[in-house]
């Protein structure tokens, strides 16, 4: 490459860099720098170091511990249902779909509204007066659960979460199913695979890179959830819905307590380059170019 | 005869998934269209008597409630910040494409920072907005949204530059074209379809986006997704239903309208970012 076109191409990456600069590198530094301070908003240009007790802090919390298994948890439960879920619809519809592509995008919608409002109509929905679900509840069984009290708060979010979710998984692997050659489905057809056993045998193992990818994915979203949780239940019930991103918003912003608040969120930046790392070495990721 | 009965099975679980997965727009829209008198007596699907009251009533308490405020101010950081993304990525997307410059440490950066939590970087941006006057202001969310897009449309933008063909841009060196001619002549009208697909895809997403809607601002730029939760707050325990139904029907249609109408460029941008990120 002539010297020219590299100076030309990193005139091109500058403003790029310029903007991740400020509004990560930077940030990230002040996250460095708090989180191994004594600081609040009165010194906040002057922070005084005192080592790692913050970091003491937060990991003696049992609060930060029941926010990490929250999100780990929501995260797991919800990427694999989804991932099912999304398989499922996608091959059983595959044959609607190959006919009327548009059949899909009513089954896209639900990821077009924001999930901070899907959080607010869930207030409404699940309301005991006025909410559609406990009124056929009602009129089908004669009884609903108090879907955010504590014993059912973790299953109504993850079936939230899920229901507004599984399009993104159904879209993945609907296309990564729609992409298999029908001659290879033909030949393995000749050697007498049907249904089932095609399925398996053929479609199964091809798609296995496009279930790995939706699986991380809908992990990642859901691990870090934070909009329709806060929307609809908040902390909820003794902080029995609080997710990592939760945790991390109301120690900054409810207890004003900074120092707390970045040294946690510096243990979950090395929580997510643990699962990045594992995520690029399991899934063999192809460079994008 | 199985077939039949296997096509109309499909119909029946695609029609169910339809109404399940749709259930809080739906269900919210219907709700949206009762008087207050029928939300209390009737919490079934079905509507008595359908009357547009409620959106009304939405435009009539400006003074306590501005939706078309909120409105405006997601409007136009989400248009700052998705056209900040596109000029941003596009000329950075060529150079890793044609220039080898930054595709082995910048695309890697900018494509894993999906995978990270931005609220990471929450509380530092707030200060550092605090310290330079961007918080509350439309601009610093537009700056956000620009960050929050910039990942998907890069890789977008680098592998369809990728794709295009080289011969066309041999062409025009021949003739003389710098780089910047290039990319502005040649390079960019034969990205059109992705500048259209990325931008309605970042438009939606900045659309969405919460929780740094929620922590930058407090009133003057505060978007619809953080200002229809005021509407809860502002009416403290008595909600009127109807009314904040209608409320989040007019914050959800811009992006479903969008959705519906693109739904193939979204949902090809969404999968090549997915497997190619």
């Amino acid at each position: 490459m002539p010297r020219t076109s590299r100076f030309e191409g990193h005139l091109l990456i500058a403003p790029l860099t310029a903007f991740l600069i400020a509004l990560l590198g930077f940030p990230l530094v002040l996250d460095v720098v708090y989180s191994v301070s004594r600081v609040g908003f009165e010194n906040i240009r002057a922070p005084e170091l005192i080592g790692f007790s913050n970091y003491a802090k937060a990991v003696a919390d049992p609060e930060f511990w029941a926010a990490a298994w929250f999100s780990l948890r929501f995260g797991l439960i919800v990427a694999v249902i989804q991932m099912v879920a999304g398989l499922g619809l996608a091959v059983f519809l595959a044959p609607l779909f190959a006919k009327r592509p548009w059949l899909i995008a009513l089954l896209m919608l639900p990821m077009m509204v924001a999930p901070a409002l899907v959080g607010l109509m869930y207030r409404l929905i699940l309301h005991e007066f006025v909410g559609a679900v406990p009124y056929y509840l009602l009129e089908w069984y004669g009884d609903f659960p108090a879907f955010l009290g504590r014993d059912w708060a973790f299953t109504t979010l993850v079936t939230i979460e899920t229901l507004q979710w599984t399009p993104f998984a159904l879209l993945i692997l609907h296309s990564s199913y729609a992409a298999i050659s029908p001659d290879i489905r033909e030949a393995a057809s000749l050697d007498g695979a049907r249904g089932r056993r095609l399925f398996l045998n053929i479609d199964l193992p091809l798609m296995m890179p496009a279930l790995g990818i939706t699986f991380f994915i809908r992990f990642i979203d859901s691990f870090r959830v934070f909009d329709n949780l806060y929307t609809l239940v908040g902390p909820g019930a003794g902080g029995s819905t609080t997710s990592m991103s939760i945790y991390i918003y109301q120690a900054f912003f409810k207890v004003g307590d900074i120092g707390l608040a970045v040294a946690a969120s510096m243990l979950l930046l090395v929580a997510s380059f643990v699962v990045l790392w594992a995520i690029n070495r399991f899934t063999a990721r192809k460079a994008p170019l | 005869m199985k077939k039949p009965l296997l096509g109309g099975l499909r119909w029946l679980v695609f029609a169910l998934a339809v109404v399940i997965l749709n259930f809080p727009v739906i269900a919210t829209l219907v709700t949206s269209l009762k008087s207050d008198a029928e939300i209390m007596t009737n919490a079934s699907l079905i509507i008595e008597a359908p009357t547009l009251d409620n959106y009304v009533a939405v435009f009539a308490m400006a003074d306590r409630f501005d939706i078309l405020h909120f409105l405006g101010n997601s409007l136009v950081a989400s248009l700052i910040g998705s056209v900040l993304a596109i000029a941003i990525a596009f000329p950075a997307a060529y150079a890793m494409a044609r220039l080898e410059v930054g595709r082995s440490w910048l695309l890697p950066l900018a494509v894993n920072l999906r995978a990270v939590p931005l609220i990471i970087f929450a509380i530092p941006i707030y200060l550092m907005y605090q310290q330079v006057g961007l918080l509350d202001t439309r601009f610093g969310l537009a700056l956000i949204f620009c960050l929050v897009n910039v990942p998907l449309v890069l890789v977008l933008f680098a592998s369809s530059i990728a794709d295009l063909p080289l011969e066309i841009e041999e062409a025009g060196r021949v003739d003389g074209a710098g780089t910047l001619r290039l990319l502005v002549y040649v390079v960019a009208p034969m990205s059109l379809n992705v500048v259209a697909a990325s931008s309605v895809l970042a438009f939606i997403y900045s659309w969405n986006e919460f929780l740094f809607g929620l922590m930058l601002t407090t009133n003057n730029a505060t978007p619809v997704s953080v200002g229809a939760s005021f509407f809860f707050a502002a009416s403290g325990g008595g909600v009127r239903w109807g009314v904040a139904a209608a409320v989040m029907i007019l914050a959800t249609l811009p992006p479903l309208v969008l959705g519906l109408l693109m739904y193939r460029q979204i949902g090809r941008s969404m999968t090549a970012g997915a497997v190619k990120g």
